[in-house]
């Protein structure tokens, strides 16, 4: 059996990637999570077999990660995104020895060693602050798409300064430079620099060093790369499919398994 | 602990034997002991209710007459408990004749002795334990400490209408010393592979009887008793082959109201706690220091100055650690940030970075409450204990084919 698959199901995204033997990536698919964790990581799953002209009995051990990976009902084991999003982001970036992961619900800071292997890792603290969420909640104030959103930060000349990065408290914040006249795009600018300062700082309690890749959803959001490279910096390594990196990571735990399975009769249940 | 439960409710009922509230780091029980005064620990009394899950009702009451709700939980569960009427087993504790606040390492305690002492109505007695901030207790921080245990022995003769007896003291010194020598022991076997038993979630089962009976017949039979039961168990695991897979030091108290989870997320990786510095909060002596019955004055001070952990600064507690790491042959550290304790959780995210940069030692740290059952997070916490294992798997591999290699 040559392939295997990885399926990462995130707060508000669920992800799939397959991985052939000795090949490297063979397809990725994304859909909503929605309320139904279990048929989300289904019909990712499904989506990458279609996009690889796979059958799901194809593919040979399938791992799950991310915060719904106890639901995933034919999934042989599960992993947690931290572990995925360093051997993902090692795989896009073999020069990766931080990972930033900034996603939905939380962020974190992996430092990895030369093979993908976790060194060391924190996390954010319960809430949203400073998350994909609340990015989100800012950008609905501002009545904008999140990719006008990180779009129009490049435009900022001004700045405003942003004192909170919580999820609820930043509304009032945002709805006090509107109401002094402040320009949309300093506003923009502000909230990236206010979640970049906690982050980085977040990230600075692991051992920062570069190289350092961006990984999550909000690495397709332009305005937040820049305002990250802005403060650490340092160029970040973003690559396109650094939103499918957990995904990625666990379909690689899941290849080193395959040959494993077999031997000990794990078997993937049908879809 | 029955046993005391039940001495406790005699007390509340016939007034007898008196009973003194005191903190459980640096307690002097001996002195109570020869007086035959009960210790009541208000500490014990937050935690069970927190283990029997009902810490909230007395939390929330605690806040709603003005506590602050990132006050210490385990002062919230106390006094929330006298205005609830409320008490862990369900029977009576008895109006202390003394509140004694043996006040080592947390000011919090002089805050929270002082309001049962109010509550209680019952005289409070401040004893000043100086923080141990060099290596060793100065001669003066002895003779200050002692000046103060005298002066307490008056205190209990008034309480008591007895006069100190010095051979009972010597007698009660002299248990615990005993008490001192199993508890170490036991400690140490730890050391085995496999460890007999599980240093942190385990402990904490013979950590109340230390606190209660240490400077009793009673206590030195018990003790006695659970090092010879850990050695069979110790020759058994090792003829039967079983072996943990990970190895791991805990560092601050466990997340009380969600214990059994909790531990559950280390038992799933088949991880066993071989040393802890929370078992050492009523005293750390499997590094030799014992009560002394030929100077049971300046023992008792000594205890309470030096030999607990919440006394003791931030650089021996990571040394503590450190020689847990190397002598208790461990893999790892684990670090319980208590939200609302200021004392213990001050300074443990630098102490992450001096195991996991400076010594290298894999070293998780979560965060969540002794007491307050609001701040767990089960789906985080698990995210981050399984991520450790995960990485910890790995580092363990990647050595032992180094080595093979
Ligand atoms: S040491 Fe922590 S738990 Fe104990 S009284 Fe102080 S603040 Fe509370």
């Amino acid at each position: 059996m040559r392939f295997a698959a990885g399926v990462d199901v995130g707060s508000t995204q669920t992800k799939a990637a397959i991985v052939e033997q000795n090949a490297g990536p063979v397809a990725f698919a994304i859909v909503d999570t929605g309320a139904s964790v279990t048929r989300a990581a289904e019909n990712a799953f499904n989506v990458a077999c279609r996009e690889a002209s796979l059958q799901p009995a194809d593919v040979g051990f399938v791992v799950g990660t991310g915060y719904g990976r106890y639901k995933i009902a034919f999934g042989n084991a599960q992993m947690t995104e931290i572990s995925c999003h360093a051997r993902g982001a090692h795989a896009l970036f073999p020069n990766t020895r931080t990972v930033i992961d900034m996603g939905g619900q939380d962020s974190k800071a992996i430092s990895v060693d030369d093979n993908g292997h976790v060194l060391d890792f924190v996390m954010n603290d319960k809430c949203a602050a400073g998350t994909g969420r609340f990015l989100a909640n800012a950008a609905e104030v501002l009545g904008l798409g999140l990719a006008e959103f990180g779009a129009l930060s490049a435009k900022a000349t001004h700045p405003v300064k942003i004192t909170t990065v919580c999820t609820v408290f930043v509304e009032s914040d945002i709805l006090s430079y509107l109401a002094l006249g402040k320009k949309p795009e300093d506003i923009v600018r502000g909230v990236h620099l206010a979640i970049a300062k906690r982050t980085v700082s977040l990230a600075r309690r692991v051992p920062l060093e570069p190289s350092v890749t961006l990984t999550g959803g909000v690495s397709r959001n332009e305005g937040m790369v820049a305002a990250l490279e802005e403060v650490l910096g340092v160029p970040l390594q973003v690559s396109p499919q650094a939103h499918f990196a957990g995904a990625l990571g666990a379909a690689l735990h899941a290849l080193d398994r395959v040959d494993a399975s077999f031997e000990s009769g794990v078997w993937r249940t049908a879809v | 602990m029955v046993d005391w439960y039940q001495k406790l409710a005699e007390s509340a009922e016939t007034g007898t034997p008196p009973a003194a509230s005191m903190m459980v780091s640096g307690a002097c029980v001996e002195l109570t002991q020869a007086f035959d005064v009960l210790p009541l620990y208000p500490e014990v009394n937050a935690l069970q209710l927190a283990i029997r899950r009902q810490s909230l009702e007395p939390i929330l009451a605690a806040e709603e007459f003005g506590y602050a709700s990132d006050n210490c939980a385990y002062v919230k569960a106390d006094i929330g408990a006298y205005f609830k009427g409320i008490t862990p087993t369900g029977s009576p504790l008895p109006k202390p004749a003394l509140v004694l606040c043996n006040f080592v390492g947390c000011n919090t305690y002089v805050k929270w002795f002082e309001h049962v002492s109010v509550i209680m109505e019952a005289p409070l007695y401040v004893l000043d334990v100086p923080f141990l901030r060099a290596g060793e207790p100065s001669a003066d921080a002895i003779a200050y400490v002692v000046r103060q245990l005298k002066e307490l022995v008056v205190k209990l003769e008034e309480i008591t209408g007895k006069q100190l007896d010095m051979d009972k003291l010597r007698e009660a010194v002299w248990c615990s010393s005993q008490v001192e020598e199993y508890w170490s022991k036991i400690k140490h076997l730890a050391r085995r592979s496999p460890s007999p038993f599980d240093a942190y979630f385990d402990a904490i089962t013979l950590m109340g009887p230390l606190y209660v009976h240490r400077a009793t017949r009673e206590g030195v039979a018990f003790f006695k008793q659970a090092l010879e039961e850990l050695e069979l168990k110790a020759e058994l695991d090792r003829e039967a082959g079983v072996r943990e897979r990970f190895r791991l030091v805990f560092e601050g108290p466990p997340p009380y109201p969600h214990f059994r989870a909790f531990r559950d997320m280390f038992a799933k990786w088949n991880a066993c706690a071989v040393a802890s510095t929370y078992s050492t909060v009523g005293g750390l002596w499997e590094f030799g220091a014992r009560h002394d019955p030929d100077n049971p004055f300046e023992s008792i001070a000594l205890h309470m100055i030096e030999h607990n952990v919440t006394n003791r600064n931030m650089q021996q507690r990571n040394e503590q650690i450190k020689r847990y790491v190397e002598e208790w042959d461990a893999d790892g550290v684990i670090i319980h940030f208590v939200k609302s304790c200021r004392l213990f959780s001050a300074g443990q995210g630098d102490m992450r970075e001096y195991f996991s940069r400076t010594l290298g030692v894999p070293t998780l740290y979560v965060e969540s409450d002794l007491a307050d059952p609001r701040y767990f997070s089960t789906a985080q916490l698990q995210t981050r204990v399984d991520a450790y294992f995960e990485a910890l798997e790995m580092h363990k591999s990647a050595r032992t084919s180094a080595h093979v290699g």
